[in-house]
């Protein structure tokens, strides 16, 4: 970036040095090349400072989102993004089971986890929900079940006071319907409505899997969220739009901020095709975040790349005028995703963690101890993990100060020309999707997910080959080490025995619902449905809301959808 | 002396979980490791696993499940192999399935569970082991 000395006098330079002291250092260690690198002016392209950096807060936002990070106030508070507005992800067993424990803790917000049936869009009775019901979130079979799980904010708060976090993709409409006539009954304005759904429907297909219809009428009910919620409740935000399971799936780095950029594309031209104006419905875009490997110069590198990224993205391709469009709202954090965990030795992962909360704040200004250590032990954390974690967080901040200094890295040789290599590998997914004909191109024809795929391959291969190490997994296993195995006295709250009989108190709960409903009324509602499915260009979140609000159950409303649009069966899947 | 063919092996997933990073990792090693192998993709019943390693005429079922069904699951596809007739195919499974429920899964028929961590190659060596040389088609 700056030029101390001539370019050429510094390649003479470092000629000398590699000939001379280099060399006798690699003769006296016996080696033929070096083990490490180095940088030099010479490996930063020669650009200008405001072009490529610039200041934080504005274009291109490389040294960061936001002048000053919201985890640097004292409004970050001390558990800093650990817990979002909404509280912690959570969810389990029946609606009364996840209420009763958020009732016990006291929570102001809602960030819903559902269970597997409720996102494939299966009722708690379907076979195909057998075993899964509550198992991995609450399970939502009708609007009975929403109004039961909001009761835990009785006389605690209210829907215009608290934030509500979804994470459902396939049936996410169904679900705000339920939202938007919860707040009906309870005479809540929709415009004062404050939630996320996750609704990134092109990140199930490529990775997650809890996808029903194909990729194009999914993205016709993406575009419905954006145009509703653009004209009833602008206070939404309408799309999380995630790389972490892509990551989390086998994904690159590059490749999983590649594949969510192109998937962001996709979503943006769905407002813009709608003939809204772009600055007007960016700023309820969010990004929940890219996922993270234990490869932490690259993942500095990516997070300041993945900013620049974005910002050109909205500016030169949208041609979004707005500079809060410019921004990648969510998203601007690394995060040590649980498959660099491991089973064994597993409270190496406390550390795994730290190291992708510490390259977190040298890319982005804050960062957390990431997922519990206990991840891989089985699902839920237990109480010391979790305050392991939360610990991590504080001692990053309070004792050790990372958080001083934004952007810390700016200008060294090595991440500035790092940033521009990853930046440019990342574009170049971006423009490979381009040239299939775009993201739902790209999953329809299978590309995404055999890319993502042969990457999940490749680094089991580099693990067996030894290539890639893990520690505790395929090296340091000998009879030396001790296989240290923490015990778990504060088990995760989830109760056992509720989440035993959660499926066959659900089942019991339809049934009398489905007893007790107007027939009439829900066979018109779905007859509705089913006629306004077949219009692309109708909206069909209203016709959502009344089925909802007749207790039609989220299967039946998928059955029609099924009936209209299909289900997707992907092919070439490995 | 009769021409033995390739072990056959098909890798399923059986319920709603659509993690199935490692279920592909699992079909792509044992593929190169000289098995014939078939994934069933996400999203499949007991039954419909069953009747695919019918109708593939397999010699082992590696089941993954990362959602905390498989107590449920695993068992279930046992008995939906067993109603089929096939007594004799090897049932393995692997995912995020707590130490303290291996017991309980191999008195099910799951002869063997997978950890995190576990490597293909190991995999391949159980499957080897376990099934042996009167190993014959299923008389389809």
């Amino acid at each position: 970036m700056c030029e101390w000395e001539d370019r050429e006098e510094l390649e003479r330079e470092r000629r000398r040095w590699e000939e001379t002291t280099l060399q006798r250092n690699l003769e006296r260690l016996g080696l033929k090349e070096s083990p490490v690198k180095l940088y030099t002016p010479l490996d930063v392209k020669r650009k200008k400072y405001m072009e490529r950096l610039g200041f934080p807060g504005e274009y291109p936002f490389t040294r960061g989102t936001y002048a000053v990070p919201i985890a640097a106030t004292p409004y970050g508070g001390d558990t800093m993004g650990v817990r979002p507005a909404a509280g912690v992800y959570a969810g389990y067993g029946t609606a009364e089971d996840t209420r009763d424990l958020w009732r016990k803790e006291r929570r102001r917000g809602a960030n819903v986890a559902f269970d597997l049936p409720t996102q494939c869009g299966y009722d708690s009775d379907h076979p195909m929900a057998e075993g899964e019901v509550g198992r991995v979130g609450v399970a939502i079979d009708t609007l009975a079940d929403f109004e039961t799980l909001y009761e835990a904010f009785d006389g605690i708060t209210t829907l215009d006071r608290m934030a509500s976090n979804f994470t459902i993709n396939a049936p996410c409409n169904i679900i705000l319907a339920m939202y938007f006539a919860l707040a009906e009954k309870k005479g809540v304005p929709w415009n004062k409505l404050r939630g996320t759904p996750q609704n990134d429907i092109l990140k199930e297909f490529a990775a997650r899997g809890t996808y029903i219809f194909p990729p194009k009428p999914s993205m016709r009910m993406v575009r419905d969220t954006i145009t509703f919620c653009h004209k009833y409740a602008p206070e939404m935000n309408v799309i999380s739009i995630c790389g972490y399971h892509m990551r989390e799936a086998g994904a690159t780095e590059v490749q999983a901020s590649g594949f969510t950029f192109a998937h962001a594309i996709a979503y943006v031209q769905l407002g813009v095709d709608a003939g809204l104006d772009v600055d007007e419905f960016i700023p309820r875009f969010t990004f929940l975040d890219f996922g993270g490997g234990m490869d932490f110069w690259r993942e500095i590198a990516r997070a300041r790349a993945n900013r620049r990224i974005w910002a050109r993205i909205m500016r030169e391709r949208f041609g979004a005028k707005n500079p809060r469009s410019w921004i990648m709202r969510g998203g601007d954090s690394i995060f040590v995703g649980p498959s660099c965990y491991t089973l064994q030795r597993p409270l190496n992962n406390l550390i795994r963690g730290v190291i992708g909360g510490i390259a977190s704040y040298l890319a982005t200004g804050f960062g957390t101890g990431g997922v519990p250590w206990d991840e891989p032990l089985g699902l839920g954390h237990s109480y010391e993990a979790r305050q392991l974690t939360l610990d991590a967080t504080r001692i990053m901040r309070f004792e050790a100060k990372l958080g001083q200094v934004i952007d810390p890295l700016a200008g060294s040789y090595f991440v500035e020309a790092l940033t521009d290599q990853v930046e440019e590998e990342i574009w170049e997914v971006i423009r490979k999707v381009d040239e299939i004909g775009g993201a739902v191109e790209a999953i329809e024809t299978g590309y995404t997910i055999r890319e993502i795929a042969r990457s999940a391959y490749e680094q089991q291969r580099q693990i067996e080959t030894g290539e890639r190490v893990v520690v505790g997994v395929n090296m340091f296993t000998g009879e030396n080490e001790i296989e240290v195995i923490p015990p778990r006295l504060l088990p995760h709250p989830y109760d056992p025995q509720h989440l035993e009989s959660a499926e066959e108190r659900q089942k019991a709960k339809l049934k009398k619902i489905k007893g007790e409903r107007d027939q009439a009324q829900v066979n018109m509602a779905l007859k509705a449905i089913r006629k306004a499915a077949k219009n692309e260009n109708e909206n069909l979140i209203p016709y959502f809301i009344d089925a909802v609000k007749a207790y039609c159950t989220i299967g039946e409303i998928c059955d029609v959808l099924r009936d209209v649009f299909g289900v997707w069966e992907p092919k070439g899947i490995v | 002396m009769t021409e033995q063919r390739p072990i056959r092996v098909l890798i399923a997933k059986p319920g709603l979980d659509g993690h199935d990073r490692g279920a592909k990792v699992v079909a792509l090693g044992l593929r190169d490791a000289g098995f014939e192998v078939i994934y069933s993709g996400i999203r499949r019943s007991p039954a419909e696993i069953a009747e695919e390693a019918l109708q593939e005429d397999v010699d082992v079922v590696g089941l993954s499940s990362l959602s905390g069904a498989h107590r449920t699951l695993f068992p279930r596809v046992v008995e939906e192999l067993r109603k089929r007739g096939l007594h004799d195919v090897l049932v393995i499974g692997g995912g995020l399935i707590p130490p303290e429920d291996i017991p309980y899964l191999r008195e099910k028929g799951i002869a063997e569970v997978f950890l995190p961590g576990t490597l293909v190659s190991d995999i391949a060596k159980f499957i080897r082991e376990h099934v042996g040389g009167e190993r014959s088609s299923h008389g389809k």
